[in-house]
């Protein structure tokens, strides 16, 4: 999703790298958010063993898929939720 | 941690100069990121492995707990990449579609 470009001048170099630079910043977020969450409810937190069990591993690949679902869906939902309300949610 | 990759999802076209710019600004944060996983590891660890404060030092059931966490955090790191880089890839392509 990028907004460069939409009826102003070109952007300047600053810009161009700046919203490269920002839209792998969310991707990281996102990832750094995911492991943390997923090792939380995935993980045996006693750490009696230093290798992942073949039942933790499901896990992890599951919470994941169910991660991305969640935030596609919750993506789609806010926006029109967003729209219904007339464009502000902070009011 | 997912390497900074740039995936050509971007608009933008980067001259060479640019891209150099970038590639500086994308190692920096790399390092960040990394300092950034250090910091949950030891948090992580640290709360899950200790909590004999009877002596200062730790006891060897907590060195053990905490190498086994270690190891296993990094697993799990290595294997949450692999499904957020086939999982982010499959939702951009969705995203390109709609």
């Amino acid at each position: 999703m990028s907004f460069l470009g939409f009826g102003k001048a070109a952007p300047s170099s600053a810009e161009k790298i700046a919203a490269v630079e920002n839209e792998l910043k969310v991707v990281a977020e996102m990832h750094s958010r995911m492991v943390k969450i997923c090792t939380a409810k995935c993980l045996d937190v006693t750490y009696r063993e230093g290798e992942l069990s073949k039942g933790e591993g499901v896990c992890l690949d599951r919470c994941a898929a169910k991660f991305f679902e969640a935030h596609q869906k919750i993506s789609d939902q806010l926006q029109k939720e967003t729209q219904a309300r007339g464009g502000g949610f902070m009011s | 941690m997912p390497c900074l990759q740039r995936a050509d999802t971007s608009a933008a076209r980067l001259t060479p100069a640019e891209s150099r710019e970038l590639d500086q600004r994308l190692q920096k944060r790399q390092v960040k990121e990394f300092m950034n996983v250090f910091g949950n590891l030891v948090d992580n660890c640290f709360s899950a492995c200790v909590d004999d404060f009877t002596s200062k030092a730790l006891s060897g059931r907590e060195n053990g707990c905490i190498a086994r966490c270690v190891v296993k955090s990094m697993s799990t790191q290595t294997r949450l990449g692999e499904r957020f880089g086939e999982l982010n890839a499959a939702m951009t392509a969705e995203m390109q579609r709609r």
